[in-house]
């Protein structure tokens, strides 16, 4: 699995052998903008970064819990599932990786308890760690160090998604229940197992910042293998906390679990760690069926939201909308289509799309499940892409809520900044579609361009190589077809 | 060679993107009068979808069935208010003011090919937002095009990755396999 906790220091001696990744060209941004090294290097960071959005977090509770009852009229609403959802999809994760985690507040409070201290470093021993910690520290369960919880979990938040995004007292049970476990599962489990292993919106934004232009890495990998004993990144020191997504720097190839939130760039001793810009789909690995399925399930509910929430279609969204219809029967439809679509329709499409790969390369000893994994990677760049052109839409024909919202945003008839009243009027909707094509069409260009120098790192010969991505590459193309047709035709 | 072969693939994808619009483009039709009558409700019309040529007149009825509901279509500058049981309803131009006039139908030729959303404009419930329904003004040109583009996309970079397979290394941003 990509995201075993790399807590013991032996394991991490071994040098990284033929990881199977592309390597690509990158600028160090550390190097370049020297301010940006300081900011990240400064204590008061993190605090700084997510201390404001706490601030607002609270008060979008509140509004959802004492404000207008109507969607489009309380901020918890617009904001959370319009301005946030479109700024994270379209914004942070392709250009800036997990940026937002930076940001989030869910785990405020449980790493305040875990630390007793907001900006401070505490030195001393907690398990392999050289930072004193607080609460039980326990080890997340083997059984669930995967993101099959969060797999499920977003499946399952997403089947209900037509009462939190219409609902302010659903999305304040939603939001306000998830802070709560990430708060409660701090006091037992050691440092973000939440973030790792639990967080709904964990998942897919790890495997989507595989595509993101930045990455967090070691600046020369040789000095953490041959010259760092301490590896304080991982194990903290007196200037950083260890890291809490349980990363090793040193062996870190991904940006799956990595949070950005720079303590090991003040831990390492080295000044070995930067952040570097790099082109789009700068990570090419997904490790393990669990993160596959994420990638299925990801596309599964682009597609869904396309047709519920952007098609013309009243009964699906009858069906959705169980708290005014009532109909269980047409929930049952719902998810079940949800379900078996994202968990075994698309799954068994893609099996069968790698066997035949398989058999076209004609090289027996690359299994199925090799090119079923490996492959999946394709499905990344164009779920990224058909959620971009899924929220283009939401924010080009609801945006102007969010300027009337500002102004309102308990719903209860203010006019803080004068555009209280301001209409509901689309943006250019009617060139949405063309945009929708050119991202959509952007994708597809990038899950074969990334197919392709995938399959070679499996395949010696060019044109087996290409051979094995064909089956794979017209499941795709008949995908992007698909969301063109909901799209646009 | 590297450059050659990406305006290859370029024109392999506008070529393809060009066909299908070529091919609709000869097909007549348009120029006549279609009537239709939507009804509106929580939160769908019915039909949720019309099929018109271009160049037809069309003629809309609009109703609602339960609560009030608006019907802003997309790119026609078009916005009406449809009140319950009531036979006519309001309209009015966004472009022109903001005043709205009661009227039997709405009368408009369609100019731009391609497919249209109606949505409601009224605030009317949870699912407001996401109350739409479709015009598709034939030939749909933007979706024939789209779909040539994806067969082109297709063929067109799998064929150059193929032509240019032992040339990758400095083919691909900035790099080779490990
Ligand atoms: S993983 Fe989830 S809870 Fe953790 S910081 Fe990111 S978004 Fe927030
Ligand atoms: S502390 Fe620095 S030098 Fe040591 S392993 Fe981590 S990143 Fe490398
Ligand atoms: S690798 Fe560094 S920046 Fe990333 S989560 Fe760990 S400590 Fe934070
Ligand atoms: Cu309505």
């Amino acid at each position: 699995m990509g995201n075993q906790p790399a807590n013991s220091v032996d394991k991490a001696k071994d040098a990284p052998k033929d990881s199977g990744q592309v390597k690509r060209f990158r600028i160090d941004l550390f190097e370049k903008i020297p301010f940006l090294k300081k900011f990240c290097k400064w204590r008061s960071f993190q605090f700084l970064a997510v201390f404001p959005n706490l601030v607002i977090f609270l008060f979008f509770l509140y509004a959802g819990l004492f404000g207008s009852r109507v969607g489009n009229r309380n901020i918890i609403i617009i904001f959370v599932w319009i301005f946030w959802w479109f700024l994270l999809i379209t914004f942070m994760v392709p250009f800036a990786s997990r940026i937002w985690c930076v940001l989030c507040p869910f785990p405020f409070f449980g790493e305040w308890f875990q630390r007793r201290a907001l900006i401070k470093v505490r030195s001393g021993k907690t398990g392999g760690l050289r930072n004193k910690m607080f609460g039980l520290n326990k080890k997340w369960p083997k059984a669930l160090s995967n993101i099959w919880l969060q797999d499920i979990g977003f499946l399952a938040l997403c089947t209900f998604s037509a009462l939190f995004l219409t609902r302010p007292i659903i999305s304040v049970v939603v939001l306000g229940g998830l802070f709560l476990v990430a708060t409660v599962l701090a006091f037992f489990y050691r440092q973000r197992a939440f973030c790792m292993y639990v967080c709904p919106v964990s998942g897919f934004q790890g495997l989507y910042a595989m595509t993101s232009m930045i990455e967090l890495r070691a600046v020369d990998p040789q000095v953490c293998r041959k010259e760092c004993k301490t590896k304080n990144c991982l194990t903290g020191s007196e200037k950083g906390w260890g890291c809490p997504w349980y990363q090793y720097v040193g062996k870190m190839e991904r940006n799956n679990y990595c949070g950005l939130c720079m303590e090991c760039v003040k831990s390492c001793p080295n000044d070995n760690i930067s952040v570097f810009a790099r082109p789009f789909c700068g990570d090419t690995q997904v490790k393990g069926y669990d993160e596959s399925w994420k990638a299925f399930i990801m596309l599964a509910l682009a597609m869904v939201y396309a047709v519920t929430l952007l098609g013309p279609w009243g009964t699906i969204r009858d069906w959705a909308n169980i708290a005014e219809v009532r109909n269980w029967k047409g929930l049952g439809i719902y998810a079940g289509i949800i379900w078996f679509t994202a968990l075994i329709a698309i799954p068994a499409v893609w099996a069968l799309a790698s066997w035949l790969g398989k058999l076209l390369a004609g090289v027996r000893s690359i299994s199925t499940k090799e090119i079923f994994v490996k492959y999946s990677y394709m499905l990344v760049p164009l779920g990224l892409l058909a959620w971009i052109a899924f929220s283009f839409p939401l924010i080009m024909v609801n945006g102007s809520y969010i300027i009337s919202v500002i102004s309102d945003p308990l719903g209860w008839g203010w006019d803080l900044l004068g555009t209280a009243d301001v209409a509901w009027r689309p943006i250019l909707p009617e060139y949405t579609v063309y945009l929708q094509i050119l991202l959509l069409l952007f994708g597809l260009f990038f899950a074969l361009k990334r197919g392709y120098d995938i399959s070679l790192t499996l395949y010696q010969d060019k044109s087996q190589a290409v051979r094995s991505i064909i089956p794979t590459g017209v499941v795709c193309a008949v995908i992007i077809f698909a969301f063109l047709r909901l799209f646009t035709g | 060679m590297k450059a050659r072969l990406v305006i290859l693939g370029i024109v392999i994808v506008l070529v393809c993107a060009l066909i299908p619009p070529l091919v609709a483009s000869s097909s007549s039709g348009g120029g006549e009068k279609k009537e239709f009558f939507i009804k509106a409700r929580q939160y769908a019309y019915d039909p949720p979808r019309i099929t018109v040529n271009k160049g037809d007149e069309l003629h809309i009825r609009l109703a609602s069935l339960d609560v009030v509901h608006g019907f802003f279509l997309e790119g026609h500058d078009i916005d009406a208010q449809i009140e319950p049981g009531v036979r006519q309803f309001k309209l009015r131009h966004p472009s022109e003011g903001k005043e709205f006039t009661d009227v039997n139908e709405v009368v408009f030729t369609v100019e731009h090919t391609g497919k249209f959303r109606y949505r409601c404009s009224h605030t009317c419930g949870t699912l407001h937002p996401f109350m739409q329904g479709e015009l598709i003004v034939c030939p749909n040109y933007p979706f024939l095009a789209a779909s040539g583009g994806t067969v082109g996309v297709l063929i067109s970079t799998l064929l150059v990755i193929f032509l240019a397979g032992k040339k990758h290394k400095d083919a691909m941003p900035g790099g080779d396999a490990q």
